[in-house]
């Protein structure tokens, strides 16, 4: 095994329990690292993993009661508050590998089950960063981007460490699919499949069919995927916007639901539950998944007000139906003074509270109550602390008011 | 009364049981790297590790065999480079081979290439191995090879071989060897491919003229 010099890294290790925290910590210090940082959940890490950048991440799977490791991966994966370039070892239970090799879209560089020596955890360390030196080119060219460039680097790493030949086939099709290369990425992945049914060669194949728009080709796959793969529940995302392409919506929303009950905590899955159920008029659904995506977007990178306001207006179609619950009025104002508290410095954000405010209270029936909030907005309007009237609520919502009598 | 499914709790206990074992693995990991008395006393903690190491690996072959055994393991199979795999099984299960005065040692082409579950054989090789310890004179041997199509790992050992403890009736209620040997048996079935499916051999060592255990995974 090659010399690897730890002492100008720096690591990130999450873990909640603080006896395993402590004798990680000492045995990370031991192999010499520089720095090293600690998060006790995964919404502080993401807190780190924003600022700073971490050559080594160690993570617990197990992360008391927020987001799993595996949604901290997937979330930092996502949205590049990692590089590829970085080593990310994913601490595991027997119980909870399925999971995380379920997940077939988001990977950990490699795990390592609890409980492990000393020893074990240099060699896999040593190993993994031994293995993301050989792949630093592509993985380079991957964080800028550049995907020609990863591929070229990812054929010349073959030539050179054979070993390596599935890992790179994976990067290129991925790299084929980012170029929109579509038959190039069928013809690598189907290649891949001849060989053995691997799921990561499946999935990339059937997300080829779907950007192609052959969506029945597409379909048939994703649901192979969720035959073989139960912990892949991301299958279900990916079958259910090939059944809304195929205008199958009442289908795509039961699959998300099923995904949904399989996995509560995700936060993208709730917002398309939420968005399809809106369209499809079922309120009622609409609102609890946004329910939940606003109660999960709390400590989320995810957290735009966008999933407040949908929130907001999913409760104006279920009054269109028929009576609010006191819950559900509950329910609206808590979320809407969520918006104002987290919101409330954006004038414009601050106008569509109190648009939906109004609204809600209109669909009601309750003028009275609406009128004394336009009076509060248009105060607010004339100290700037909230943008002017938009045009929808002055041609559709004002003039429902009856106020045009009076003067101001 | 409702009936319960008495396996689903029991593999649920077991896990309970393995990560208390874990716990008590890293108080004593803890101490041990604090501890300055004596070798002898050392030599007794690495003793009382080395058995909890044993132990946890145990559970986590009865959890696996639970799952494989109640269909619910899915199959993660990755392509190896198949030196490293065993070289990783040596050096984990060394510690447990030196307390016995055993020499474990592997052989495997460095270029050997394979597609199987590498958790899931981690558990196998390990299974196969504390087995061996208990009948080994001085040396047990982890080799691989492909051979028409099937990566065949084979477990050798220099003690009495297998024909000495045949009775399998016997052995299934007698000791740990029959629920290891099932747990192989699934564990090498359960990786099929192409319409082939694994299987487990058990023969003489032609090299060290004691047991030689042989799982077959299809290529």
């Amino acid at each position: 095994m090659a010399e690897i010099d730890f002492s100008n890294q720096r690591a990130l290790l999450i873990e909640d329990m603080a006896e395993a925290r402590i004798l990680q910590k000492k045995m990370l210090t031991d192999f010499g690292f520089k720095q090293i940082e600690l998060a006790m959940k995964a919404e502080s890490a993401i807190e780190l993993l924003r600022s700073n950048t971490y050559d080594v991440v160690l993570s617990d799977y197990n992360l008391g009661s927020g987001k799993d490791g595996q949604q901290l991966l997937e979330e930092v994966r996502h949205s590049n508050l990692i590089p590829n370039t970085s080593t990310y070892l994913m601490v595991t239970a027997e119980t909870s590998i399925e999971m995380v090799m379920g997940a077939i879209e988001y990977q950990p560089d490699g795990y390592i089950s609890k409980p492990f020596s000393q020893a074990l955890l240099q060699r896999r360390l040593l190993k993994l960063v031994e293995s993301k030196q050989k792949l630093y080119e592509v993985n380079h060219a991957l964080d800028q981007k550049k995907y020609e460039q990863a591929i070229e680097e990812a054929v010349k790493v073959v030539e050179e460490h054979p070993f390596l030949e599935s890992k790179c086939s994976r990067i290129k099709g991925e790299c084929f699919l980012e170029l929109k290369q579509y038959d190039n990425a069928i013809d690598l992945f189907q290649t891949a499949l001849k060989e053995r049914k691997m799921p990561w060669a499946l999935f990339g194949l059937a997300k080829a069919y779907f950007f192609k728009g052959n969506y029945e080709e597409a379909e048939s796959r994703f649901r192979q995927l969720m035959l073989d793969n139960r912990f892949f529940v991301n299958a279900y995302d990916w079958l259910a916007k090939c059944l809304v392409k195929l205008d199958k919506k009442e289908e795509a929303q039961a699959t998300l639901i099923d995904a949904v009950a399989k996995s509560p905590k995700a936060i993208l899955r709730q917002i398309e539950l939420g968005e399809l159920s809106a369209e499809l008029n079922d309120f009622e659904t609409s609102e609890m998944s946004f329910r939940r995506a606003v109660f999960l977007a709390k400590h989320s990178i995810y957290s735009d007000s966008s999933i407040y306001f949908q929130h907001l207006k999913s409760f104006i179609g279920i009054a269109k139906e028929h009576e609010l619950s006191n819950r559900q009025v509950d329910n609206f104002k808590i979320t809407l003074k969520k918006i104002q508290k987290l919101f409330g410095d954006n004038p414009k954000i601050k106008s569509g509270a109190y648009e939906i405010e109004i609204e809600l209270f209109i669909t009601q029936d309750k003028l009275n109550q609406a009128k004394s909030a336009h009076l509060l907005y248009k105060q607010d309007v004339e100290m700037g602390l909230a943008a002017p009237e938009s045009d929808r609520f002055k041609k559709k919502l004002e003039p429902l008011l009856g106020e045009s009598s009076e003067e101001s | 009364m409702k009936k319960v499914d008495i396996s689903v709790i029991l593999a649920s206990s077991i896990h309970e049981s393995k990560n208390a074992v874990g716990n008590l693995m890293y108080q004593l990991q803890t101490l041990k790297s604090e501890f300055d008395g004596p070798i002898e006393q050392v030599e007794k903690i690495n003793n009382i590790e080395e058995g909890l190491k044993q132990l946890n690996d145990e559970w986590v072959e009865y959890l696996y065999l639970f799952k494989l055994a109640s269909d619910g393991y899915d199959l993660q199979t990755d392509t190896l480079q198949v030196s490293e795999f065993l070289d990783d099984q040596v050096f984990v299960l060394s510690q447990s081979a030196t307390a016995r005065h055993l020499i474990l040692s592997y052989e495997c082409d460095e270029s050997l290439l394979a597609n199987f579950d590498e958790r899931l054989l981690t558990s196998v090789i390990s299974t196969g191995v504390y087995n061996a310890l208990r009948f080994a004179k001085s040396k047990i041997l982890l080799k691989a090879e492909v051979v028409d199509n099937y990566l065949v790992f084979q477990i050798e050992d220099d003690g009495p071989g297998f024909s000495d403890t045949n009775n399998e009736e016997e052995n299934f209620l007698d000791s740990s060897t029959g629920l290891g040997l099932y747990f192989t048996e699934l564990s090498a079935q359960a990786h099929s491919n192409n319409g082939k499916e694994g299987y487990i051999t058990k023969t003489d060592s032609s090299s060290l003229n004691g047991a030689c255990l042989s799982i077959y995974i299809p290529q």
